[in-house]
This record gives C-alpha cells, sequence and structure tokens, in this order.
C-alpha cells in the first residue's frame, strides 16, 4: 500500500486525464471539463499533502521505485506547486477557451499530462527518468502553444520553441550521455558517489557539465537561451501562456536543483573557481538585465508579463548561485519564490484574462487604459497581482524576493545581491505603468476599449490566487519552514 | 586480421561512407540514402556483437520509419525544394561545424584515453539479444518503461490537438491593438462614404 499511497499523485493525475477524455467523448456538455481538471489537480495536491504529513519515512515499500522515482519532501513540495499552477491554469481555461471559441476537451489532458511529466521532473532520481520527464512536460507545452491552429501567431510560436526545445533537449541529452560515460552510472546517487570518490573522468565531466548547463538554463528560459519565450508566450492562448509560465518553469528549476546540487553538487564543481556558480551568476546578471530593459519597452501587456517571467527566472537563478554557500537555505528560498511567483503570475495573466473578451482581447497598455474607473473589479485583482510580481509588501512576491536576497547576501554574493535589487526597482517601472494605464488614464476619444468578459471560472482563479497571494505575504514563516524541510531532506 | 575484424572494418567503412554522403550530397534523395546505408551499416554492426534483437529494432525503426518518414517529406516537398546556391549563413555553418567537430573529436580522444588505462568492459553473451532486452525491461526498468507511455500519451494527444485545431468551430484569431484599430477606422470610413 505504501508503494501506491506514495505513487498517488502521479496516479490520479494520469487516470485523470484519462477519464477527462472519455468524459469529453461521451457527453455532450463540456462546461465541465474545466471544473474537472481543477478537481483532479487539487486531488493530486492533497494527496501529496496527504503524503507530506504522514511522513515519507513512514512509507514502506518505496524503495521498490528506486533509482528512478524519489519520494521525498522535495518532491511533494514540487507536486504541490505544479499541481497548484495546474489548477490555476485550468480554471483560467475554463473562462477563456469557451470565451475564445478554442474550447476542445485535449487543452484538459494535455495540461494534466504535462504536470504529470513535471511531477516524474520533479520526482526522478535518475537521468533516465529526468529525460523522460522532461519530454512529457515539454511536449505538452508545444502542444499547447500550438492550440491556436488558426492563428498565425500561435503556430510561429509553437514551431520556434519546439525547434529550439528539441535542440535543447538534444544537447542536455548528450550531456547526460557524457555522464555515463564518465561514470557508468544514470542514478543520481551512483553518479554522487563516484563523483566523491573521484574515479570520475573529469574532462569528460567538465564537458558534460557545460552541456547539461545549457539545456537546464534553456528550460528556465536565462539569457542568452531565452529567444523563443516572448513568441511562445504572446502566441499562445493566455491560459497556456500561464501554465508554462508558472508549472513549466517550476518543473525546470525542480530539474535545475536536483541534477545541479546531486550530479555536480561535490565541492569542485560547486565551487567559485573551478565549478558552475560563475557562470550560473552570469546567466543570472545578464538574464535579469536584458529580460527587465526589454520588458520596459513592450506595448503589449502579454509579452511585457513573458519578459517579466524572463526577469524572475533570473532572480531565482541568483538563489541557485546562492546553494553554493548554503545549499538547505538557498534552495528553499528557490522554492518559496516559485510558490510566490506561481499565484503572482497565475492571477497576473488570469486579470488579463478577465479583462478582454470575444475578438477583443486585452493586449496593449491601451486597451487597459481607464480600466480602474470603467470596471474596479476587474482592475483590483490585476493592481494586486503587479504589485506582488514587484515585490512591494504586504504581498506574497515582496518575501520571495526577501528569502532569496537574504540567501544570497548571507552567501557573501553582494554585488549580485546589489544587481538584483537595481533590477527588481528597474521591473517596478513596467509593472506600475500598468497601474497607471488602469487608474491614471483615459482611453483616447473613439479608440477600443476592452470589455471584461463573465466568467465564475476566472474569478474563482482570481479569487484564489488573490488570497494566497495576501496570506503568503502576511505569514510566509509556515510555508517557507516547509520548504527548509523540503530542502533539508533533498540532499542525498 | 581474423574474419571478425574484417566484417567490422566493412561495416565501420560502410557506415562512415554513408555518414558523408549523408552530409556532403546536394540532393536531398542522396542524402537520406545515404544516412540509410549508415544505419544499415550500424545495424551490421550490432550483429557483429551477437545482438540480433538491436540490429533488427535499428533497421525497422531507424531504416524503416525514419529515413521512410524523410523521403516522404522530400517526396512531398519535390526533390529540387532546396536551393542549393544559398551561400548566406555559410559563415554560421562552418562554424557550427567546425565547433561540433572540436567538440565530437575531444569526446572520441578522451574515450580512447580513458580507455587505455580502464578496461572497457566487454558486452556479455546475451547482450542485445530478445531474452536479455525484455527482462531488463520488464524487471529492473519497469518503472521508466511504464513513464514512457505518458511520453507516448502526451504526444498523440498533442498532434489530435493540433490536427483537430483547423478544422474545430471558428477559431478566435488573436488581434492586437493595431488590428482591431485598423479594421475600426475601416468600418468609419466606410459608413462615411456610405453616409
Amino acid at each position: 500500500m505504501g508503494l501506491v499511497f506514495a505513487l498517488s499523485p502521479l496516479l490520479i493525475i494520469a487516470v485523470g486525464a484519462l477519464l477527462l477524455m472519455m468524459a469529453e467523448v461521451f457527453f455532450k456538455q463540456r462546461n465541465g471539463l474545466a471544473l474537472g481538471a481543477t478537481l483532479v489537480f487539487a486531488t493530486a495536491g492533497a494527496f501529496a499533502g496527504s503524503i507530506w504529513m504522514v511522513g515519507v519515512e513512514n512509507l514502506p515499500g518505496i524503495e521498490a521505485l528506486s533509482p528512478w522515482l524519489i519520494t521525498d519532501r522535495f518532491t511533494l513540495f514540487f507536486d504541490m506547486i505544479l499541481c497548484l499552477g495546474g489548477a490555476l491554469a485550468s480554471l483560467l481555461a475554463g473562462g477563456y477557451l469557451p470565451e475564445h471559441n478554442i474550447d476542445r476537451g485535449e487543452f484538459y489532458s494535455l495540461l494534466l499530462f504535462a504536470t504529470f511529466g513535471a511531477m516524474m521532473l520533479a520526482g526522478s532520481g535518475d537521468l533516465l527518468t529526468v529525460f523522460l520527464g522532461l519530454e512529457t512536460m515539454s511536449l505538452g507545452a508545444y502542444a499547447l502553444t500550438a492550440f491556436r491552429r488558426a492563428s498565425p501567431r500561435s503556430i510561429e510560436g509553437a514551431l520556434k520553441y519546439y525547434l529550439l526545445g528539441s535542440f535543447a533537449a538534444a544537447v542536455l541529452i548528450y550531456g547526460f550521455a557524457l555522464i555515463y560515460g564518465a561514470t557508468g552510472h544514470t542514478d543520481l546517487a551512483g553518479i554522487t558517489q563516484v563523483m566523491a570518490s573521484g574515479k570520475a573522468e573529469m574532462p569528460l565531466m567538465l564537458m558534460a557539465l557545460g552541456l547539461v548547463f545549457v539545456g537546464l538554463v534553456f528550460k528556465v528560459s536565462g539569457v542568452p537561451f531565452h529567444m523563443w519565450t516572448p513568441d511562445a508566450y504572446e502566441g499562445a492562448p493566455t491560459p497556456a501562456t500561464t501554465y508554462m509560465a508558472v508549472a513549466v518553469k517550476s518543473g525546470g528549476f525542480a530539474m535545475m536543483l536536483r541534477v545541479l546540487l546531486t550530479v555536480f553538487g561535490d565541492a569542485q564543481s560547486m565551487s567559485w573557481s573551478s565549478g558552475w556558480p560563475p557562470a550560473m551568476a552570469m546567466v543570472a546578471v545578464l538574464t535579469m538585465t536584458v529580460a527587465n530593459l526589454v520588458a520596459g519597452r513592450q506595448e503589449s501587456v502579454k509579452r511585457m508579463l513573458a519578459y517579466s517571467s524572463i526577469a524572475h527566472a533570473g532572480y531565482l537563478l541568483v538563489g541557485v548561485v546562492a546553494t553554493m554557500r548554503s545549499q538547505t537555505q538557498a534552495s528553499a528560498a528557490v522554492m518559496f519564490y516559485l510558490l510566490t511567483y506561481t499565484v503572482s503570475t497565475a492571477g497576473a495573466f488570469g486579470a488579463l484574462i478577465l479583462c478582454g473578451s470575444r475578438g477583443a482581447e486585452a493586449v496593449s497598455y491601451e486597451d487597459l487604459a481607464g480600466l480602474g474607473r470603467r470596471h474596479p473589479a476587474a482592475a483590483l485583482p490585476f493592481a494586486l497581482f503587479l504589485l506582488s510580481l514587484a515585490g512591494i509588501p504586504p504581498t506574497a512576491g515582496f518575501f520571495g524576493k526577501w528569502f532569496v536576497f537574504h540567501a544570497a547576501i548571507d552567501g557573501g554574493f553582494y554585488a549580485l545581491t546589489i544587481i538584483a535589487f537595481i533590477n527588481s526597482v528597474i521591473g517596478a517601472y513596467y509593472y506600475l505603468r500598468v497601474l497607471v494605464y488602469m487608474y491614471m488614464r483615459e482611453p483616447a476619444a473613439g479608440a477600443p476599449v476592452a470589455i471584461p468578459m463573465k466568467s465564475g471560472y476566472v474569478t474563482a482563479a482570481l479569487v484564489l490566487s488573490a488570497i494566497l497571494v495576501i496570506a503568503l505575504g502576511l505569514a510566509p514563516a509556515g510555508t517557507l519552514d516547509m520548504a527548509v524541510q523540503a530542502a533539508t531532506h533533498s540532499a542525498g | 586480421m581474423n574474419l571478425a575484424q574484417v566484417f567490422f572494418f566493412l561495416c565501420a567503412a560502410g557506415t562512415l561512407v554513408g555518414a558523408i554522403a549523408a552530409v556532403a550530397s546536394k540532393n536531398p534523395i542522396r542524402g537520406a540514402l545515404g544516412l540509410m546505408v549508415m544505419i544499415m551499416g550500424i545495424a551490421a554492426l550490432y550483429l557483429g556483437l551477437g545482438a540480433q534483437f538491436l540490429a533488427a529494432i535499428q533497421l525497422i525503426v531507424y531504416a524503416g520509419a525514419v529515413v521512410v518518414l524523410f523521403l516522404f517529406v522530400i517526396m512531398l516537398l519535390g526533390p529540387d525544394a532546396t536551393s542549393a546556391t544559398d551561400m548566406r549563413g555559410l559563415a554560421p555553418r562552418v562554424l557550427a561545424g567546425v565547433l561540433f567537430a572540436v567538440t565530437g573529436g575531444a569526446a572520441i580522444s578522451l574515450t580512447i584515453a580513458v580507455s587505455k588505462h580502464h578496461m572497457i568492459p566487454r558486452v556479455g553473451p546475451d547482450f542485445g539479444g530478445v531474452d536479455a532486452f525484455g527482462r531488463e525491461l520488464f524487471s529492473t526498468g519497469i518503472v521508466p518503461f511504464e513513464l514512457s507511455s505518458a511520453l507516448l500519451m502526451v504526444s498523440v494527444i498533442g498532434a489530435i490537438a493540433i490536427a483537430r485545431g483547423k478544422h474545430g468551430g471558428l477559431p478566435g484569431e488573436l488581434k492586437s491593438a493595431d488590428e482591431i484599430r485598423a479594421s475600426l477606422a475601416a468600418q468609419a470610413t466606410s459608413s462615411e462614404e456610405h453616409g
């Protein structure tokens, strides 16, 4: 029973996805599919939470899955983040897809299977399952991007994402092959052992590190491997964009923490002189700076949010660099940041969905002009989520940034922290610009204005994320404690 | 040199010739056939190791499915759909080739260097046979085997989702503010003309 219980989050997602597909075939009414998908995500997340409470050490028989899948608190924490992201995305889809006439049931199956892949990725203890999980997640994301097939923009974004993503996957698996060649193992624990005993072939391992590094940074869209992100995020239907910004990115960071901290977690690879941290710091600085500068120049709010998600990947990478000095504190900070980022980003995209309706999707800043006066109920949550993304207290985003920067300062990365801080100030400019348009501008005479849609699903998603944004902003201690536990149990 | 070695060198030479033809030939059909020769050479190398199952799979999957798919695409586009005289992007292409050659060369030379002071383990007598493969797949490898079904599932659903999108209902078109404005302006001018 322990084995089934340990697998229950994955099993629920997979079975739920299959049942939803059957439901789509046999029932004509499509309205319930979004609710069904949300419930499947909620159940899987709840099971992950109950495994957490029972304690993974009290589950007999889970060694049967080793080394392929690991059930530890790290996995469970990411399972919960991913299920939350998936649930929010399917709620948003429940409002968006019928409104924009692309209501097809495959969307929810794709969301569920992509999440299955991401959860596989978070729990993988072997390079083989890492790759399987990554591909399952990415294939789902490619298809979601191309979901609005009739739109050339959607197809363009999906094609770029697919081609570049396949190259990155090829580079990653080249690196994995070299790791296998250097150590004779594909399981992470075995590789760590060989690395610790000093028997690994170092030149091969270094080349592997370079290749794996590129693959990992691509998947979290770090600069200079971010070219696909704005096009894919802009072309995709907005719930799919939400899902990619939230769950696919969390899955990428789960993979990054797992692979870098175990396979390349030895003293030499983690050192500033001969390891990956300086390269990662470089990528972090580039990612934050480039994304923030470009985001400020965007005229489309959706594209601005895409660049903003790249910038947030930069802040997260600062946390990944800080794992060099204080592994537990920094990875806990990264995990907590991912949670706050999930609720704020899903909320911001959700508010953008709510502000538009059929044929008049809110995309540019001008579309939102005067929204605060015309439709205060749509503008208020938007403002809250943007403040959270900008990191202004008392929202969740503030504590997310606070803990990551704190970990970086404790690790002695002063210059990196200062650059990150300056960047978050630049970031505040374009978030606040939306607020200026919503509350202080009036639309030009005769200009088309976005008409907010009415949807219970989108409202539910916004209420849920607003509650979480405020709750995490007022009382982060309990959740942070969970993240610390998750980070503690991930080592080894 | 015994017979096995002669067989090995013949197959290796065939593989190399096929690989070079696949890269160097300007005619895409010839390139695809070069790829086929390379794949058959590798399959023959597997046979030399006594791995009949791997050899068969190599032929069925790569020669039977992948290369045929390539050929289909080439035939659909027409064999002269490529521009043979396209010199743009020559520098990045050459650079990428050099970069790849250096990386690959380094990997090969490192592997040779490693193999000098480490014995490369020999494969067992039942390597690559149906028995050994099946036993491995359904005992130690059962978890990734089951998980890969999710990968296949998501690719099937993804393909259906994209294919159905073309026909299913009136697809919503993503309009930028400029497009909406332009269409509104066009409506306004046409109503003025009528008025």
